[in-house]
């Protein structure tokens, strides 16, 4: 999976920046995904184009379990967001929906990968492939259940009992 | 060797387990409200599902409701909207809901352990983050989303991943309990342990610290745990827990039997081990006040504000961080706390606006009035704590001091409603998070306790309430 990165180089990006509250009462996806990350960058709906992924630090998503967060950047065409760590209720909801991948990344990658960026991401073998630096560098495996939710498009397609 | 509370209940709720990965667990209570559960019934309709258990499932409306007054029609549609569409879910599904005109209206969390639905030893869950409120009786109660709420409509049950048992040990006495709070014990605990400090851990608050406090202390406890990052945090159900619970509207018929049953098994055995330990003395903490843009970042109201570099003790993010806050909040490194002037007051939210909170603040401003620089509110947390300040007379002397005094709902906690900061605006709030935006577009947030803020309001910036006579 190829994509450009949009980079934000900080910690605890939270879920009322992704979202903010105002907007949860809009229905139509489309719609709210261009309040997405209003709160922190006005320029992303402008900027973002459908493949790309969000770089970022440590504790993303924290906050509120809105799933409207996941669901916002999903519509606004990201694909996956590498953060060097999640906030437990984010990832959740990212992957129950498959609105996105949440790709914890290490400190190398965190360091190494910069803004426009094309990075190519290969969960069959956890690697993270840097097209535009010519670099490579290991993702965190996804859980086994994790993986099968993903693979199957979500936790309402996946099917516990044909394991 | 021996469990922990949070490993007793989850064994006694566990349908399905895997060698690995996450397991099945019952939900005992599953609560609703307007805005995270509309997709959930959606996808029921879409796959003609039922709702499960009905009997089980309990709404009301919270975030978006106006706190002015009911009796005039909602004016914002997409909130009126929300609103109708929770009416018609619970009609179609047959699910309880209390509604913008029941008595027993209010913010989820604060109604639960009024009603008696909240138990010691259950499993509840909310599309909600601060669901981990009730994890003060006892219960372990989780914050989900809207496909998860979806997940539980229809089967009554969540796979989860076992969560790493935390204790959390809050050791002394406060000298002067009236002026530091419940809530200066858990943003002490938060600006240590930092935001991201209880990831994948259910917290268990333990000490004499916490079994001091009251139940609706005990409460503000718990709520903050997800600003820590845990899934969940508890408190061992105890004396004042059953004391609580007993004769509430929905406390069950065989409530003496379920007691004698909790006294037994509802506790953390001695030699249970935990994943991890945090251990805080209080003899000496004092009122807290937070100064940037998470509730880690907090400091003594005796403080000033710190640089990037002290804050982040080397750490690149954590500096960013706390010069990006520091520019959001337009204040600068060195600026004492208490000379932090203020615009707004916000006594609500689903951390300190149950009565007690409300009886603890009125302490603070009987007889005097506000800055004529400020606009204060108070929203109580639930029309039934509505109705108890009222019979204390409690409104007057907020309404005295040039309070407004609202309908109860969410309100001012998440911007949902008409009741936001405008661009620029500085509040003390009682609320639990401080994120860029939180209280409207712009709008700057200090978290503080209850009797703090009333403090600040008087007073126009903010001061250390010990100062001030609360006998």
């Amino acid at each position: 999976m190829k994509g450009n990165i949009i980079k934000y180089a900080q910690d605890n990006v939270d879920t009322d920046v992704i979202i903010p509250g105002q907007y949860l009462k809009v229905h139509d996806y489309a719609e709210l995904a261009t309040h997405a990350m209003e709160g922190l960058d006005p320029d992303f709906h402008s900027k973002v184009k459908e493949g790309d992924f969000i770089l970022s630090g440590k504790n993303f998503g924290c906050g509120s379990s809105r799933e409207h967060a996941p669901i916002a950047l999903s519509y606004s065409g990201i694909k996956a967001v590498l953060a060097l760590s999640f906030a437990r209720i984010f990832y959740r909801n990212a992957v129950d929906g498959a609105f996105l991948l949440p790709i914890e990344i290490e400190q190398d990658a965190y360091d190494a990968i910069s803004e426009g960026d094309e990075i190519d991401i290969d969960i069959a073998t956890n690697e993270i492939k840097n097209l535009t630096k010519n670099q490579t560098y290991k993702m965190k495996p996804f859980s086994e259940i994790i993986g099968k939710i993903i693979s199957a498009g979500g936790l309402f397609k996946y099917k516990p009992d044909q394991d | 060797m021996g469990k922990t509370l949070f490993e007793k209940i989850w064994e006694s709720h566990v349908v399905v387990e895997r060698q690995s990965g996450p397991s099945l667990i019952y939900v005992d209570r599953h609560l609703i409200h307007e805005v995270t559960s509309p997709q959930a019934f959606d996808g029921l309709r879409l796959n003609n599902r039922k709702v499960r258990r009905p009997d089980l499932t309990i709404a009301t409306m919270d975030h978006n409701v106006p706190t002015n007054d009911r009796s005039l029609p909602i004016l914002d549609q997409t909130s009126a909207i929300q609103i109708q569409t929770l009416e018609k879910n619970c009609r179609d599904f047959g699910i309880k809901l209390f509604d913008i005109n029941s008595p027993n209206q209010g913010i989820v969390h604060v109604i639960g352990p009024q009603l008696g639905i909240t138990l010691p030893g259950s499993t509840i869950v909310c599309g909600d983050s601060h669901t981990s409120t009730h994890g003060a009786f006892g219960a372990l109660a989780l914050g989900i989303g809207t496909s998860d709420v979806e997940h539980v409509l229809a089967s009554q049950t969540l796979w989860l991943e076992k969560p790493m048992p935390f204790e959390i040990r809050i050791e002394g006495k406060r000298k002067n309990p009236h002026a530091v709070t419940a809530k200066d014990i858990i943003l002490s605990v938060i600006k240590y342990i930092g935001t991201g400090g209880g990831t994948g851990t259910v917290i268990e608050y333990r000490g004499d610290g916490i079994t001091d406090l009251s139940m609706e202390q005990r409460m503000t406890i718990c709520n903050m745990s997800i600003e820590a990052g845990a899934r969940a945090g508890l408190i061992a159900p105890d004396e004042k827990t059953y004391d609580y619970l007993r004769h509430r509207e929905y406390t069950p018929k065989n409530y003496e039997s379920l007691v004698d049953s909790w006294r037994n098994n509802l506790k953390t055995d001695h030699d249970a081990k935990f994943g991890k330990q945090f251990l805080l003395h209080i003899d000496d903490i004092a009122p807290q006040v937070s100064w940037g843009t998470n509730p880690g970042m907090t400091c003594d109201v005796t403080d000033a504000v710190p640089s990037p570099d002290e804050f982040s003790k080397g750490d690149p993010n954590q500096k960013k961080g706390a010069q990006k806050a520091l520019d959001y909040m337009n204040l600068k490194p060195g600026t004492h706390i208490e000379d932090i002037k203020i615009d707004r007051v916000f006594i609500g939210s689903c951390t300190n606006a149950r009565l007690e909170d409300l009886i603890e603040a009125s302490k603070v401003i009987k007889g005097q009035k506000i800055s004529p620089h400020v606009r204060a509110m108070v929203v109580p947390g639930s029309q039934m704590v509505k109705k108890q300040a009222e019979e204390m007379g409690l409104d007057k002397i907020f309404i005295d001091a040039n309070f407004e005094w609202r309908e109860a709902g969410c309100s001012m906690c998440l911007g949902m409603n008409p009741d936001i900061l405008s661009p620029g605006e500085r509040c003390a709030s009682t609320s639990n998070r401080n994120f860029e935006g939180r209280q409207g577009t712009g709008g700057r947030t200090h978290l503080v306790s209850p009797v703090m803020a009333a403090a600040a309001a008087i007073k126009g910036h903010f001061v250390d309430v010990r100062k001030m006579d609360l006998s």
